[in-house]
């Protein structure tokens, strides 16, 4: 057993942070992309790019394209799957939806059809989805990738892993092991507030590498603690679904008892009956917010049971000036257009939870908050990075003398983990922009590149750590910041061949989420030329050591010659 | 763009109180002011402008902003103003004198870490 408690906290710190680090790697990266991810969807989407619209009228533009909207294809087959034959002819609809943000040009319209001949289960349900421009009523193309909200906001929690949940399940693991290296970090960190301001470059670089990684840590801690957990809390259906499983009655019970109690129809009557203006409703919604201190614009709307005489209107409110989520929903009676009810403020636990999930989800309407965040993530980034180097560089030279491979493979992952991921990302963005705009599944090709890269990049990392095995610098980590840099300014020369848009043009025009993102590549680019110059460096000082303890010339080859 | 201002002077107000409170330790007075000695009274005078530093920045967040938002902001701008320091402080030390223009004289040799 372990001699001290703070012994014990340092071997669950090292061992939990080296298993699930990677996972963690992947979850801060992307969660720091994610805070931007209607913006990168503009860079990538160039059709959208134009200024945010608020919900247009349902009456008049928002109603005809619901009506037109059909089931996803890959739905109806997992369907007929379910039903073990034939789906009816016309599947009805039951639910309708729009969502909107305030960085949103475009907006989302979702439908629900029954599945209406699945004995095992009367309310089984399939889905339909399109993107329209708010401002035509346009319907965008379909197979489209909407690279920040479709591919990096779902890798942040749940790595495209869909098979049993399985992604949700690691990164759950992941936020869990992260509380756990964060309190053991602060248990072995012994000059917490007096070294916080600490970070010595010019030390050797096991002394620096744990400074940084001390500093990212601490001076981060109470975003990396509260992001932990409040990812867990939000996805807590899904790590303790006793709603779906072992209460799923009771909780079907209190749902329809909260129905009754609101006033809310639970089950359609059966009976058909005309929608009246939606319209009236969200202008009758809004003065409500008013008179409550909350003006807003409307976020989320939805219409239950819709072309039933029980059908209602729900009206939510958009994130604005608070933390917390503030739907403040009104509900209206669909034939009639009165109000059926108004939420009135959170109790308590939900006013919590409300804030705890606004706190991760930033639903507000605050662009240096969002930059904070993406501070607090890229500092979790830094963190894990040097917390993984820190542990090769302990490791690799007594790895080397006992011919252990661990050390290398360690490194190998590493670099896959941090400048593979960075590359496998630019290369999905050049992707992005090369793909012909009329390719077939056009979205499937660029996640395929994503993954393609990854996996190169990992195969590269593997040869070209071998170095890592004689307690040096592998050079993999240095070759790959050097590919680094012509990806990232591809990428921006790219968007401005195929677009038109530069950044003298888009800083001019004061669009910021095609400049932003261009600067952003363009400082990855400079960023990632002053790491691979400043590994080189390290290399040959270490090449130089080692040729001069074994008494050799001082060595005046290449990296690479040394490296052998 | 008034608010946008007093978010700018909020983070300043961040900075300014995080440098102060990192002079008042004596490594980091060390690579900012030389040989030159940290008094007692230095000391609790630093400690004392660094937590009006942060109070102010906290003041002026919550002026522009909910107190929610204001809190988070607050607790977050100390992210980049402790980077912001702690690089400073390792490759540009002398930059911070001016921050204590009350103590005279200033040594110039630069001492190691």
């Amino acid at each position: 057993m372990f001699k001290s408690f703070r012994l014990a906290m340092t071997w669950v710190h090292t061992w939990f942070g080296l298993v699930l680090g990677f996972v963690l790697m992947v979850v801060f990266f992307f969660g720091s992309l994610s805070v931007f991810d209607r913006e990168i969807d503009r860079w990538a989407l160039p059709e959208t790019r134009f200024e945010p619209q608020v919900m247009p009228s349902f009456d008049t533009r928002l109603g005809p394209i619901f009506e037109q909207i059909v089931p996803d294809q890959a739905e109806l087959e997992a369907a007929r799957g379910r039903v073990g034959g034939a789906l009816p002819g016309a599947l009805p609809v039951m639910n309708w939806s729009a969502y909107t943000t305030h960085r949103d040009p475009v907006l989302s319209l979702f439908a629900e059809f029954a599945v209406t001949n699945n004995p095992d289960d009367p309310d089984d349900h399939v889905h339909g989805h399109v993107t329209i421009d708010p401002r035509t009523g346009g319907i965008l193309q379909h197979d489209q990738l909407e690279i920040g909200s479709e591919f990096f906001y779902p890798m942040h929690y749940s790595l495209h892993l869909h098979w049993l949940d399985l992604g949700y399940w690691i990164v759950g693991l992941a936020a869990l092991t992260m509380l756990a290296a964060l309190v053991s970090g602060v248990v072995i960190h012994r000059k917490l507030f007096r070294e916080l301001f600490t970070f010595r470059p010019k030390k050797p670089t096991q002394r620096s590498t744990l400074d940084l990684h001390n500093l990212t840590g601490v001076v981060a801690l109470p975003f990396h603690f509260m992001f932990a957990l409040t990812g867990l809390i939000i996805f807590a259906g899904v790590y303790l679904p006793v709603s779906e499983t072992l209460l799923k009655p009771e909780a079907l019970a209190h749902a329809r008892a909260e129905a009754e109690k609101n006033g809310l129809p639970f089950k359609p009557a059966g009976r058909a009956a005309a929608l009246s203006s939606v319209d009236a409703m969200i202008v009758e919604a809004k003065r409500r917010w008013a008179a409550r201190d909350m003006p807003g614009e409307v976020g989320f709307l939805t219409v239950t049971h819709v072309g039933d005489v029980n059908s209602y209107v729900s009206v939510y409110r958009a994130g604005s000036d608070r933390v917390t989520l503030v739907g403040q929903g009104v509900h209206f009676e669909g034939p009639s257009g009165r109000v059926l009810y108004e939420e009135p403020p959170p109790a308590v636990v939900s006013a919590i939870n409300d804030f705890l999930t606004g706190l991760h989800l930033q639903h507000f309407e605050h662009w240096l908050l969002r930059w904070l965040y993406v501070a607090g993530g890229l500092s979790g980034c830094v963190c894990i990075a040097t917390g993984l180097v820190f542990f090769v560089g302990k490791r690799k030279l007594r790895h080397a003398t006992r011919d252990i491979t661990g050390a290398r493979w360690v490194d190998a992952l590493a670099v896959t983990a941090v400048t593979g991921m960075l590359l496998a990302t630019l290369a999905l963005l050049v992707a992005n922009r090369l793909l012909p705009a009329d390719l077939a599944q056009r979205a499937s090709w660029e996640e395929g590149v994503f993954w393609s890269a990854w996996l190169l990049a990992f195969v590269h990392a593997a040869a070209r750590s071998a170095p890592a095995q004689q307690a040096r610098i592998a050079p993999a980590w240095r070759e790959q910041c050097w590919a680094v840099v012509p990806l990232a300014v591809a990428a921006v020369v790219l968007n401005w061949i195929t677009t038109g848009d530069h950044l003298l043009k888009t800083v001019g025009d004061g669009y910021w989420p095609v400049a932003g993102f261009d600067l952003a590549l363009s400082g990855v680019a400079v960023l990632a030329t002053l790491a691979a110059l400043q590994l080189r460096r390290r290399e040959r000082s270490q090449s130089k050591a080692q040729a001069v303890d074994a008494g050799e010339p001082s060595a005046g080859g290449t990296p690479e010659a040394a490296h052998g | 763009m008034v608010d946008a201002l007093l978010l700018a002077l909020a983070l300043a107000c961040c900075v300014y109180g995080m440098a102060w409170l990192a002079l008042a330790m004596r490594t980091h007075w060390r690579e900012v002011r030389g040989a030159q000695p940290l008094s007692r009274g230095n000391v609790l005078r630093l400690r004392v402008l660094g937590a009006l530093g942060l109070l102010a920045s906290l003041l002026i967040f919550l002026r522009v902003d909910h107190a929610s938002m204001a809190c988070l902001l607050w607790v977050m701008s100390m992210i980049p103003a402790v980077l912001l320091l702690a690089f400073t402080l390792a490759w540009r030390p002398r930059w911070l004198s001016w921050l204590v223009p009350w103590v005279r004289g200033h040594s110039p040799g630069r001492q190691a870490r």
